[in-house]
């Protein structure tokens, strides 16, 4: 079930699109947001509902960004660090395995006390400060081994 | 128009024509998987690549449309080697599994890599599975998407052409999935369209699973025996079973299309309870006893102490040959072909529709500017023709009404949608009349005319607002064109048929094109009409002598005065509208002789039965609701002892006069051609070749004008409902259920294991206030009867309005209804109070 402030902020959206089924990436964002960074089949099914719209149309723009992490419940911090070819490039590669070393779990899973979840994705349009990640909303650049640790060091 | 080169050959289309339409226009052949006339193009799948001159990249043609001087290459080396690299990439994943695909044989994706594929495979890595076992998606449909080729046509036909939208599209690239909301079960409309255009494997019948080989079946060519739309189908069988039945992608009006009833629901054929031999007092008999039975009966009786009801599931030259039969060997008028309205409400209804004027195309009315469909839940009665009326009005600039008591899925397609009270459309009519009449006149006149005391009571009679009807009115007024689609709703309460011929008129007064197309509920009801199994006209609606329709035959069988009754194909007690009274007026006629392919309560009652044969195993002709004359073909042996209808009538006839006949099918149909110039030259011929161009109009089968005239409808009592009412008291009508229709698919496993105990219909409002959920058990209490029924809420109905559907035997919705009362009231409270 979305909170009252989630569908608040929901109908408070709807008014930025020119009909109710525009806003569902926003609508599915705040929902996300709203039970900590994964969506559930009933978040779906709310903004569905909310929006007039089929559960499986809003199944399908959820499954179709990878920002949405469908039934895939992610640690308090979602680490995405881009693999693509500019970071790739710049020692991407190198950057995952030592996220993995350090945070001591492999690619996709979440450590067990549920503080990181690691992943790789796709450009982040960020190519400029390769290599580079995500973690939750905000972007970290022209990654090197010791930043990776400082920035650690900061969220543990 | 544009002149284009397409692999050197010159060739002129209409502006806008897709490469790939224009290519296969010139002869050349183009692959596709993801291309399919009516759906919206999504250039997704690759395969239709072709090389433009003067372009560096490879263009999809079945989204790109021509332009002047285009130079178009289809078949060179570069196109060939893109082809071979697209399947190369859709067999990178596929799984490969056709020695137990249900798909292996009739697969396009194995007919294009025979074709145009690599002949080996590089790929070397590990394939990506979506799950490891097939999954259930619903009761008809079994899925395994290792087999997609992400051509989404799947997603499309639910969206755009069923108009249900429960497919989705999840994930992307290859790891895209067609599936439903989370791969949860289906509960949808259960067509199989999904089914019908998945160019592979990936969405299967479940009921057709492992059961068969394409190359084992043998199929025939035929039309739907459920409701009047007359799809054409191909039934198929092995082993003399019916195994299913399928559309084909333009071949018949319906296309790649068909609904739940026609796709899954023809094997009723295969039931374990069909009547194999003739019984005579439900003691098995040999045919030539249970004729001597017959002449007996029959014999030294009098023409009007005589009657015949004859199915309009029959085909024409059974029905043509009956009343054949009837009115000149045993010289009786009394015929019928419905036990469900009567004759006279069937006459003004032809009457209103200008039926006797010759068939009018649905594609014809989906023409006009404006289309009203009133009279009819075309949802759930005529799926395809719903189907066909969405396609077309999502397609182009029109009106579309619907006035209806019930909500329907098609409300999604319309500009305006109109709730009335039940057996209200002459009231609806009559208003729009009026206020159509109102716009000639200035605005002070125009604004009394509306306030006037009879349009007042129309409204209060309609349980409408005058808003709506005046949009109405405005939208008809300011059409060209105007096509009407006139349900049974018409035939059940007759009085709304002046209220349609007076609109009708009206609006041609205006100078405007107006077109009537009926909508019907038995695949031959206009046959039967028409080929004069009707009291009051023989065929070709010619006058004849009056006769008694089944309300007054049971009538005089209720005084003793019937002395032989012939019913074919009928089950007047499960029909007729009183139950009892049909009951126990049948078990007063002397002599019943009842014919049919299973033993229906009206046959349980008959001294002689006699076994007929199914729409599979016979030929013939039936006449669709548009006035498509379509022929069905032959694919089963008779079971036991049955004959086909036609040798059964026509051996009846002869016990009485040696030389009666004609002798076949073939000989009745020149007859037909001969006595009925509606028929005279109707082209029976099939076009089995896929068209390219989709043109699915076979204008050259519509029946022609009929040269008799129809005596003006007389007056029929009004049967409208107030709205006024107590709290759990609603208004009960009747009709189709979407999987349910007549008595045959209440023998098709399929369609039982799709719904099997009755619904009833209330609206969410309704439920809400009262207190009731969705699927909670019920009980529907009548002045006359009471049943349970499992509740169904549907949204944006009007309120106080219960439906029961016709076909279900645990609620027999004809015992609620009495002789000369109107539309009955029922009250609906929970089962266990």
């Amino acid at each position: 079930m979305l909170s009252d402030k989630a569908k608040k902020e929901i109908e408070a959206a709807l008014k930025k699109y020119p009909n109710k089924r525009s806003a569902v990436m926003d609508a599915l964002r705040i929902a996300q947001h709203d039970r900590g960074g994964h969506l559930e089949r009933s978040d779906m099914e709310d903004v569905a509902a909310m929006l007039e719209m089929n559960p499986v149309e809003v199944n399908a723009a959820a499954a179709f960004y990878t920002m949405y992490n469908i039934r895939k419940p992610v640690g308090k911090y979602h680490v995405q660090v881009c693999r693509n070819i500019s970071c790739s490039l710049l020692g991407a590669e190198h950057i995952i395995k030592y996220m993995e070393k350090s945070l001591n779990i492999k690619t996709g899973e979440t450590t067990p006390d549920n503080r990181f979840t690691l992943s790789t994705v796709e450009c982040l349009g960020s190519c400029g400060t390769a290599p580079m990640m995500q973690i939750n909303d905000d972007y970290f650049e022209n990654l090197t081994e010791q930043k990776v640790d400082e920035i650690i060091k900061k969220l543990v | 128009m544009a002149t284009i080169k397409i692999n050197g050959k010159e060739i002129t289309v209409e502006d806008n024509t897709l490469i790939l339409d224009a290519a296969r226009k010139a002869g050349y052949e183009i692959p596709t998987f993801c291309y399919q006339a009516d759906l919206m193009g999504i250039g997704s799948c690759r395969m239709c690549l072709v090389e433009i001159e003067g372009q560096r990249k490879l263009q999809p043609s079945c989204i790109t449309p021509v332009l002047h001087g285009m130079s178009i290459n289809t078949d060179s080396s570069t196109v060939a080697s893109a082809r071979a690299g697209v399947l190369e990439f859709l067999l990178a994943n596929h799984a490969l599994d056709c020695p137990v695909c249900d798909k292996g044989g009739e697969c396009e994706l194995q007919d294009m890599v025979h074709k145009y594929g690599p002949r080996t495979g590089r790929h070397a890595e590990p394939k990506f599975k979506f799950h490891e076992k097939d999954y259930v998606l619903s009761q008809v449909i079994i899925k395994n998407s290792n087999r997609c080729v992400q051509c989404m046509k799947c997603v499309r036909v639910c969206r755009e052409v069923v108009g249900r939208n429960v497919l989705g599209a999840l994930g992307r690239g290859d790891h895209q999935e067609p599936t439903s909301f989370n791969r949860t079960f289906l509960d949808c409309d259960m067509d199989g369209n999904c089914i019908e255009v998945c160019p592979v494997g990936c969405f299967m019948r479940l009921p057709y699973r492992y059961k068969s080989r394409p190359w084992d079946l043998k199929g025939a060519d035929t039309i739907c025996p459920y409701c009047a739309t007359g799809c054409r189908m191909v039934i198929e069988e092995r082993d003399g079973q019916l195994l299913r039945a399928r559309a084909q992608l333009g071949v018949g009006l319906n296309s790649e299309t068909l609904c739940a009833r026609g796709r899954f629901g023809c094997d009723f054929v295969n039931s374990a309870e069909r009547i194999t031999k003739p019984l005579i007092r439900h003691q098995a008999a040999t045919w030539a006893e249970a004729l001597a039975s017959v002449k007996d009966g029959f014999s030294g009786k009098e023409g009007k102490h005589i009657g015949g009801v004859a199915a309009a599931t029959l085909t024409n030259e059974e029905l043509y040959l009956f009343q054949k039969l009837m009115r000149t060997v045993f010289g009786s008028p009394n015929i019928d072909s419905s036990s469900r309205w009567n004759s006279d409400a069937a006459s003004a209804f032809i009457h209103a529709a200008s039926m006797n004027e010759g068939g009018v195309s649905i594609f014809d009315c989906m023409e006009a500017d404006t289309v009203l469909i009133i009279g009819s839940h075309i949802s759930d009665e005529n799926p395809v023709s719903e189907y066909i009326v969405r396609r077309i009005s999502s397609n182009r600039r029109m009106n579309l009404i619907i006035a209806s008591p019930r909500a329907m899925k098609l409300d999604s397609s319309a500009n305006v949608k109109l709730r009335h009270l039940p057996a209200a459309e002459k009231a609806v009519l009559d208003a729009i009349t009026l206020v159509i009449n109102a716009g000639k006149l200035s605005e002070a006149e125009k604004l009394k005319a509306i306030k006037d005391s009879k349009m007042v009571d129309l409204l209060t009679a309609a349980g409408v607002g005058v808003d709506e009807i005046t949009d109405i009115a405005k939208r008809l007024s300011a059409s060209q064109s105007v096509a009407i689609v006139a349900g049974t709703e018409f035939l059940r309460f007759p009085d709304g048929t002046s209220g349609l011929a007076l609109l009708k008129d009206v609006l041609k007064n205006l100078g405007k094109k107006v077109t009537v197309m009926p909508t019907l509920d038995r695949c031959n009801q206009r046959g039967a009409w028409e080929m004069g199994v009707h009291p009051s006209f023989g065929p070709g609606y010619a006058t004849a002598e009056k006769g008694m329709d089944t309300e007054a035959l049971l009538e005089a069988a209720m005084r003793g005065e019937i002395d032989a009754l012939y019913v074919v194909g009928e089950d007047i007690i499960s029909d007729y509208p009183d139950r009892e009274f049909a009951r126990t007026a049948l078990s007063k006629v002397r002599f019943l002789v009842v014919q049919d392919i299973f033993m229906s309560e009206t046959a349980k009652l008959a001294h002689v039965i006699l076994p007929g044969a199914s729409f599979s195993e016979k030929e013939g002709m039936f006449t669709n609701q548009e006035g498509r004359a379509q022929s069905i073909r032959k694919l089963l042996a008779l079971p036991g002892k049955a004959k086909r209808d036609l040798d059964i009538i026509r051996a009846v006839g002869e016990l009485f006069d040696g030389s009666f006949g004609p002798k076949n099918a073939v000989l009745v149909l020149d007859e037909i051609r001969q006595v009925n110039p509606m028929y005279s030259d109707v082209s029976l011929l099939f076009n089995n070749k896929k068209n390219s161009d989709n043109r699915l109009d076979n204008r050259a089968a519509l029946v022609k004008c009929a040269a008799g005239v129809l005596p003006a409808a007389g007056e029929f009592a009004s049967k409208a409902v107030s709205s006024r009412m107590e709290e759990h008291s609603f208004a009960l009508v009747t009709g189709s259920h979407l999987f349910h229709l007549g008595r045959f698919s209440r023998k098709s496993e399929t369609l039982l294991g799709l719904i099997k105990g009755a619904t009833v219909e209330i609206c969410e409002d309704d439920a809400a206030r009262l207190g009731f959920v969705s699927g909670e058990k019920v009980k529907v209490k009548g002045k006359n009867h009471e049943v349970l029924a499992t509740l169904k809420t549907s949204t944006g109905s009007k309120s106080r309005v219960a439906f029961i559907p016709e076909s279900f035997e645990d609620a027999e919705v004809n015992r609620f209804f009495r002789r000369g009362e109107g539309v009955p009231r029922v009250s609906i409270t929970r089962a266990n109070q």
